[in-house]
């Protein structure tokens, strides 16, 4: 997977997760925001599981606090 | 020559009060449960696996004495047993009881471990436990004068870990494979180690406060 491709799941995965438009979500937007909450961040860790098909690691449930963040987990980047 | 005999040290101190806990936030009130508050709730969460697996809890067919006989191991000294209820004037109906927080104090080294059920699933994503356990927090560095609270969730309970990282809570570890799963035989869960310092809390909270945000994230 690209970095690119990455950014777009990761993009849409987050959206999903969030219940909320591809386009309300910036770099900014993190945990804990407005629409972050801890119910949608279950979503976000269950989507990021079932997209990569394994558990994720201690270290990645940690590491998902943005976007970004999310696109590294996909792309082990 | 016999030497005199040290002193017995004094009988340990008679045991303290019950410590009753009533505690308003704004749209919630904490208080502490007895047996008398057993409800036909808690039998619904202990049987519900949505509820029960994240917290690593095997599911349980409970009858109201066994609730009762459960609230009654709570000695409200060392371990409070502290319901979750909706209060009149937050955004929600009255005096619903929807979870419940377990505090375990260690009085030696003043440290006080968190666990926390929300038990009814209207709530989850509503922020409860941002909001609850700042006042919770409050109340054990400026009443009980803790000097550190811990929490320990599994990895994998995702709602957990996301409330520990949101509250600003510091990771101080990982347990690798550290307890034996209630619900999948022979495998092995790992555990985060949180904590939080009184000064910590205050600075967290200082920060909030200057950034015009209240305890909800």
């Amino acid at each position: 997977m690209t970095d690119q491709e990455g950014a777009a799941i990761a993009l849409t995965l987050l959206a999903e997760a969030l219940m909320t438009p591809a386009n309300d979500i910036s770099p900014d937007t993190r945990l804990g925001d407005a629409r972050w909450d801890s119910l949608a961040h279950m979503r976000l860790m269950l989507a990021i599981e079932k997209r990569l098909a394994r558990v994720l690691t201690p270290e990645e449930i940690l590491a998902i606090e943005t976007l970004d963040d999310v696109r590294r987990v996909l792309t082990q980047k | 020559m016999s030497r005199a005999r040290p002193p017995k040290p004094a009988l340990a101190p008679a045991r303290a009060p019950v410590r009753k806990v009533r505690l308003e936030t704004e749209r919630f009130l904490l208080r502490t449960l007895t047996p008398e508050d057993a409800n036909e709730k808690w039998i619904a969460w202990a049987a519900d696996i949505d509820v029960v697996e994240p917290l690593n809890v095997p599911v349980r067919k409970m009858t109201m004495e066994d609730v009762r006989a459960h609230f009654r191991t709570y000695d409200q000294e060392r371990q409070l047993l502290i319901g979750i209820f909706t209060r009149q004037g937050g955004d929600f109906p009255p005096n619903i009881f929807i979870g419940v927080y377990i505090l375990a104090f260690n009085h030696q080294h003043r440290t006080v471990t968190f666990n926390v059920m929300i038990g009814d699933k209207e709530y989850w994503g509503q922020r409860v436990v941002l909001e609850t356990r700042a006042a919770l927090l409050d109340f054990v560095f400026d009443v009980v004068r803790i000097e550190k609270a811990i929490g320990a969730p599994m990895c994998r309970n995702f709602p957990a870990v996301f409330n520990y990282k949101a509250q600003g809570w510091t990771l101080e570890g990982t347990l690798r494979a550290h307890a034996r799963s209630a619900h999948r035989p022979g495998e092995r869960l790992d555990e985060y180690s949180f904590g939080m310092l009184p000064d910590q809390w205050r600075a967290l909270k200082a920060a909030r406060a200057a950034a015009g945000k209240g305890a909800l994230s």
